[in-house]
Parts: C-alpha cells; structure tokens; sequence
C-alpha cells in the first residue's frame, strides 16, 4: 500500500504524507531514535520535496542535461507503463530509436512527442522544452480509468480515461502537445497557475498544442478545426471536443458533462475560486484572440501568428503574474518588432479589440 | 458520517462532486477508517498543484481538508474514488 505513493521525482516511494504530518512531528520528538530518526527523516524529504516544488513554480525548473553522446536537435524520448498504478514513473517500455510496440498508446505517446519536439525546433528553433535537448518523458496508463493528462513539472503523465466519458488522453496529438508546452513556458515566462496569468498559461498549451496539431496534419488557419481534445470523448457524450477556440463555450453541451463554460471575449469573463481562478475557463478569451489573428492572416498558423505568441513567452518580457491585457500589449510589441507596422500587427490589435482585452 | 468530495481542475476542467452517507450502512465502519486518514492527510488550505493537475476537496462531517494530484496517500485516493464512484 505504502509503495504506490507517488513523490514528484518519482524514484523514491516514501512513506511520508501516508503518516499525518502532527504525528511525525511527535515521532521526531520521540526519545527512541529508532522512532524519532526515520521521521526525522520523512519530514526533511516532505520540506525538501515541498520547496523543491515551490521553487519550481517560482522558478522554473532547473536544468537537466540531455544524455551524453546525443545528438542535439534530436528528441530523447522514453515512455514508461505505470501499469495502471499512480506510481511514477513505471516500467520503460520504449526508449530513443526503439521500434514500434504493440500498445498503441505507447506508441501515440512517442509519436505525440516527437509531433510536439518537431514543431518547436522546425519553426522557432527551440531545442526541446528547455531550449535545451531536454529529454521527453512520458508515463502512460496512468491509475485507473483515471480521466487525466498532466505535466507534472518534470515529465507528462497520461490516464486511459474511464472509457464512459473520456477515452485514452494520447488519443489526440493536441493534448500531448499542451502538456509538452506547460514544460515551455515553466522553463520560459513561468506564468503563474491561477487567475489571468493561470488562464495564459492555459491558453498558451492550448495554442501551441493546435500548432502541433495543424502542423503534423499540414493544415492552414482555414482548414483546421481549432478545437481541443477531439476525439477524446466518448462516443454517446454530446460534444465534439472540450475547447474550442474558433467558438469558445461551444465544445460540448452534454447531460452528464454540462456546458462547455469558455467566454470568447471579456464580457463573459468568469469569476470563481474554483479551479485555481477559472484557467480552464477564461483561457478562452486569449484562445480566441489566437485564432481570430492567424485567420486573419492566412495561411500556416505556426507560421506568423504562432511566432509573435512564441516571441511573447520567450522573450523576457512577459511577467509570472502577466494580465491579459499586459500580454495583449507584448503581442503588439512582437509583431511589431519581427514585422514592423504591417497587416501582423493589425491583425493583433484588431484581434484583442475583438475580444475586449486593450492593448493600450 | 457524511463524507463529501469535490474535484476540480485537470485537463478537462470539469468538476466532479459525490457524496456518501454512511449511516446505516454494512461498510459503515470501513468507510470511517478510510476518510478519517484521508482526511488527518490533509491540508488546510488548497497545496501548489501541478498544470492540469485535479485537486480535491474532502469534507467530512462539516470539516474540510484538501490534496491534489498527484501527491495524494493511498487512503485519500481510495476515498476520493469510491465517493466519485459510489456517491455520484
């Protein structure tokens, strides 16, 4: 029971938040070493583990070398089988160059990886998600019927879906792809989780997970479909995905699922403590900005549009705790300093206009 | 004992609710033991998640803890998916 605890760096199963933290105390206290070191210990590693993640969230995460001997600009992928447990990060099942196996969602993990790794250093020249050949890890059949994909700040994590609602979260590449890109933007402007700059954060995985998704598919701003998570629902749940930027709060509209929830512009803009301020919900509004400049300029969408919303997060510029409006107006700054004063910054303007975030 | 759970937040963004009343019940006991760990396992106040991490709400008899992906014990766990399960 005590082993499938799961600790962030995932190697070392202890026994800590089993124990409550108030008994540990007293444990440490205890005039038996043999009780009071073993605690001792557990609530050094709980802090450790505790301000390790802090300081990632505040931070960023800290630099890990890609392995030695490999190339750079190759991706160093490696998917593990947490084999239905929520132990990470589980068994290796492929590594770098291996081929195909039989489990499908092993492979769409790789794939999805390699999609997400090919977009970044085709189109902006980023080295992985550090910038850096950082290696990709993913972990797959995550729990059970676990309805989830997360970034867990070091690697990706994919549940099978319970298979009544949501089916495997590796089914579409645009969800490998926005987690992928939660690693970016911890290791690039480190938006913050919650309220405006949480829903950035979002939209900024929603974005650039489309982009990797139009990119594998070769589809312009007009071809593509612009939603989020399609093929991911169930076949009786009345829905065609869970986001859409193109017509946000149009996704889905089931019994069971409710509505989807997104406003497009700011006057729908949600106030709620839940879900660390709405970031699922108000993202959006700078989702639909996106969309309506890449449509507004035609043609490849990673191209120019996704260049000025890379420029922004990479640039230096945008702040942890960033409003939407004061990443409306970096946007402005971006286009402005790759295109100068042409139809790009139009575009950008017009498209923030359009959504109800000023850009002055 | 009426053992309630919330989960918000993941990828989807939707929120999940369930609640079990245990009175009466042959599994009573059980139940108890399970969600008085669950809950002497938790936080005060809602801990950093991860990106699309879910996060979790128990309230036992009125008292509230919280925990969230994908740092939980074996009892929050376990809890947190019988009551999504049983008490939806």
């Amino acid at each position: 029971m005590v082993q499938s605890m799961t600790t962030p760096s995932g190697h070392e199963p202890a026994f800590c938040t089993v124990v409550p933290p108030h008994v540990l105390d007293k444990l440490a206290q205890h005039g038996d070493t043999a009780l009071a070191t073993p605690a001792r210990r557990t609530l050094e590693r709980d802090a450790l583990e505790r301000t390790r993640r802090r300081l990632t969230t505040v931070i960023g995460a800290p630099t890990v070398a890609a392995p030695q001997g490999a190339a750079a600009g190759r991706p160093h992928r490696t998917v593990y089988d947490a084999g239905h447990q929520q132990t990470l990060p589980g068994k290796k099942v492929r590594g770098e160059g291996d081929k195909p196996g039989r489990d499908s969602t092993v492979n769409r993990a790789y794939a999805g990886l390699g999609a997400t790794f090919e977009l970044y250093l085709t189109a902006y020249g980023r080295d992985s998600i550090d910038g850096n050949g950082l290696p990709l890890d993913a972990s797959v059949h995550f729990g059970e019927d676990y309805d989830n994909a997360f970034w867990n700040g070091e690697q990706m994590v994919f549940g099978d879906g319970d298979g009544q609602t949501f089916l495997d979260f590796t089914l579409p590449v645009d969800v490998i792809g926005h987690e992928l890109t939660h690693g970016v933007t911890q290791y690039t402007a480190n938006l913050a989780y919650f309220g405006q700059p949480g829903a950035l954060n979002e939209s900024v995985s929603d974005v650039f997970g489309s982009l990797i998704k139009q990119y594998a598919l070769g589809q312009t701003a007009a071809e593509a479909d612009w939603l989020i998570g399609a093929g991911l629902l169930a076949p009786h749940v009345t829905g065609k995905a869970l986001r859409s930027m193109k017509a946000p709060g149009t996704a889905y509209d089931d019994t069971a699922l409710g509505r989807d929830p997104q406003p497009g512009t700011m006057d729908g803009y949600v106030r709620t403590s839940r879900d660390n301020g709405g970031v699922h919900i108000n993202s959006g509004i700078p989702n639909h900005a996106f969309y309506l400049v890449a449509t507004a300029l035609g043609g490849n969408a990673w191209e120019r549009a996704g260049q000025v919303w890379y420029d922004v997060l990479t640039g230096g510029r945008l702040k942890p705790r960033a409003t939407f409006a004061d990443f409306a107006k970096l946007t402005v700054a971006a286009a402005r300093a790759r295109y100068h004063e042409g139809e790009e910054q139009e575009a950008v303007l017009k498209a923030w206009e359009q959504v109800g975030v000023p850009t002055s | 004992m009426q053992i309630r759970v919330r989960r918000t937040g993941g990828f989807a963004g939707i929120e999940r609710r369930g609640e079990v009343e245990t009175s009466g019940r042959a599994d009573a006991e059980e139940w108890h033991t399970l969600a008085e760990r669950a809950l002497a396992a938790g936080r005060d106040t809602p801990p950093i998640g991860v990106p699309d991490g879910f996060s979790y709400e128990i309230t036992v008899n009125g008292r509230t803890a919280y925990c969230a992906d994908p740092r939980l014990t074996e009892e929050q766990r376990e809890l947190i998916s019988r009551v999504l399960k049983e008490g939806a």
